[in-house]
């Protein structure tokens, strides 16, 4: 494996392709990023009684995630601590314990070891359950989004999040929030799992270019977009905070992707409740909140505000990973409205999708043309819009205007330098100290 | 009521005549598709007011059927005739490279059971289907699932009113499920 300062250079700008194919690259991410970074997991409205549970994966490692009695959220491993088989084979439910099917051992929805058989006849009582409880995960919560750790010196979650929570916050701070709409759709992409993750987090430029033919039928703001013809820098902003998280946000077109009578209700909605939300989050993040966002919360979970796709890509292997997705919405919208976006979610970023579809072609292709030896030596290039980030006295992190840029990708690629750097948590960057120096 | 009328009954298996008919219908739309006739399949096989369905499940335990919080369904294809026409229309745009060079998929249609409905003149249908696909020079999948039809005698043809697909696969193992079933 080359030095990390070789695999990414120039502030992020170039990448060696091997970071998309190689093994051991892959295996040091599993261990700087994923068993490091706080992981999404599922939403606090997608279990909301006790014992209400979901299995998901942090990295690779397999996961419960459960309510609890006091009304708070546990994650861990699903394995158990006798011979490691899964104890828990359903992708989600409502329980009161997780049983091993292979010897029995039952745990309860804290992941406490409660009943060993033959405890007293064959183990004659010398068994330490206290100690054989599942491994337990550090979960946080942002607003009802959880998240998980495997790294206890992790700082929390809002810290982790650093500048990306009060730009969050112009649609999580909605009067009563909002909220994931389940069960995801699950999908596999053969391609690595950074390909989607600098996609949402800041690629603007392939939109009016991979999505033409989307762009031609479903018309709406984004279709003068189209063969990439028409474009104004300042039709939108990115944005980059040195946590590594990001997006590209194109104004007043939240609703742009949902064509026809869904985009009509949901812009209406928008409308409707713009004057509530200037009052809780300002001026400046209400124009967030009517805006269309691709954004990306370090290391791979990716959002779509507006189109309201909400997703996970979770890494299975350098050249696959299994995609999550759910629909985001807010509480308070009318049901038939929250239907009607969950539906056009799958219509474009599910994967029967009309934008989706195009999507998974180019990841893939992207990380499969570096199976070539010789291709995989060299390097790719996202210099776009270098040089014109700079801070802003109200929004946090860097800023650049246009969304068309790769302000946002160059800014993901140096957290993950970084954190491949095997750097402890006091020497990685932070929102605060950008803030400070400014 | 003449004999024709008579014989449909509910639930109750279709005759001779209509089993042979239902049968060419579905092989007639299957090869209309694999020769990507889309717009045939629009105007000639499937109704203005069709639903076109395609929902996932989580597998979950048998004994475990309790909706949860936020749940309900995801549809992967829940389109009526102006989404499925605008799906089509993107076909001719020119602009879908991802189709370019044209993938070539083959629908395998069995074990077809049509039983008369509860409206005169419609079946209800189930069939399973195998989807191949191949994509570029060696990139394939296959897909396999169930289709609950319902099919409307009109003007003489039956036609597609309602689909409802089940993919077999609850993680779709392939980059997309961007065809029709």
């Amino acid at each position: 494996m080359k030095p990390i300062s070789q695999l990414v250079q120039q502030k992020g700008a170039i990448q060696d392709r091997s970071i998309y194919w190689d093994d051991d690259i892959y295996q040091k991410e599993m261990k700087e990023i994923f068993a490091r970074c706080w992981l999404f997991l599922t939403h606090d409205a997608v279990i909301p009684k006790e014992g209400d549970y979901q299995v998901t994966t942090m990295g690779e490692d397999n996961v419960i995630v459960a309510r609890q009695k006091d009304g708070s959220v546990k994650a861990f491993l699903n394995s158990c601590t006798h011979r490691g088989n899964y104890v828990c084979f359903s992708e989600g439910g409502h329980t009161r314990s997780f049983v091993c099917p292979y010897h029995g051992w039952s745990f309860g929805i804290d992941g406490a070891l409660n009943d060993v058989p033959l405890e007293e006849q064959a183990y004659f009582n010398d068994i330490d359950r206290e100690a054989l409880g599942l491994q337990q995960i550090r979960v946080e919560s942002y607003k009802g989004f959880l998240f998980g750790t495997f790294d206890n010196e992790a700082p929390s979650l809002v810290s982790y999040l650093g500048g990306m929570a009060w730009y969050l916050d112009s649609f999580m701070d909605v009067p009563g929030g909002v909220e994931l709409i389940g069960p995801p759709m699950k999908s596999i992409l053969n391609c690595n799992w950074k390909n989607p993750s600098e996609n949402f987090i800041g690629d603007g430029y392939h939109v009016g270019w991979a999505h033409a033919s989307a762009l031609e039928i479903a018309g709406g703001a984004l279709a003068s977009m189209k063969g990439l013809n028409d474009y104004s820098p300042d039709s939108g902003i990115q944005v980059t905070v040195p946590e590594g998280h990001g997006f590209g946000a194109i104004w007043d077109a939240a609703a742009a992707l949902h064509p026809g009578p869904p985009g009509v209700a949901y812009q209406k909605w928008l409308d409707k409740r713009s004057p509530a939300v200037e009052k809780i989050v300002g001026k400046t993040r209400t124009k967030f909140y009517n805006s269309h966002w691709n954004a990306t919360i370090f290391p791979n979970c990716s959002f779509l505000y507006g189109t309201n796709t909400f997703k996970v890509w979770q890494p299975r292997g350098p050249r696959q990973i299994e995609v999550f997705t759910w629909t985001l919405v807010e509480k308070e919208m009318p049901e038939e409205l929250k239907q009607m976006i969950h539906s056009d979610n799958m219509l474009t970023f599910g994967t029967a999708g009309i934008l989706e579809s195009d999507d998974g072609e180019n990841f893939e292709n992207c990380t499969h043309s570096n199976r070539g030896y010789s291709t995989r030596q060299g390097k790719l290039y996202l210099g776009m819009g270098r040089g014109l980030e700079r801070t802003d006295s109200e929004m946090p992190g860097l800023v650049s205007d246009g969304w068309v840029n790769e302000m946002s990708t160059r800014g993901m690629y140096r957290r993950w330098a970084e954190l491949m750097e095997g750097r402890s948590w006091s020497d990685l960057s932070t929102t605060a100290d950008l803030m400070t120096k400014k | 009521m003449n004999t024709q009328q008579k014989q449909q009954v509910e639930g109750r298996a279709v005759d001779h005549l209509t089993h042979f008919e239902i049968e060419r219908f579905l092989i007639g739309e299957a090869r209309a598709l694999d020769e990507e006739r889309y717009h045939e399949w629009l105007d000639k096989m499937i109704t203005k007011d069709i639903i076109y369905q395609l929902p996932t499940e989580e597998v979950r335990y048998r004994r475990d059927k309790k909706v949860i919080g936020t749940a309900q369904t995801t549809y992967l294809y829940n389109d009526s005739y102006e989404v499925l026409a605008m799906r089509v229309a993107r076909f001719d745009t020119g602009f879908l490279w991802a189709e370019d060079p044209p993938i070539r998929i083959r629908r395998y249609i069995t074990n077809i059971d049509a039983m008369w409905s509860d409206t005169a003149d419609e079946v209800d249908v189930w069939s399973n289907f195998m989807v191949y696909r191949s994509r570029g020079q060696r990139d394939d999948s296959i897909m396999y699932g169930r289709r609950k039809d319902r099919l409307r005698k009109v003007e003489g043809s039956w036609r597609l009113a309602a689909r409802v697909i089940t993919l077999d696969q609850r993680v779709i193992l392939d980059k997309n499920v961007h065809c029709f079933f």
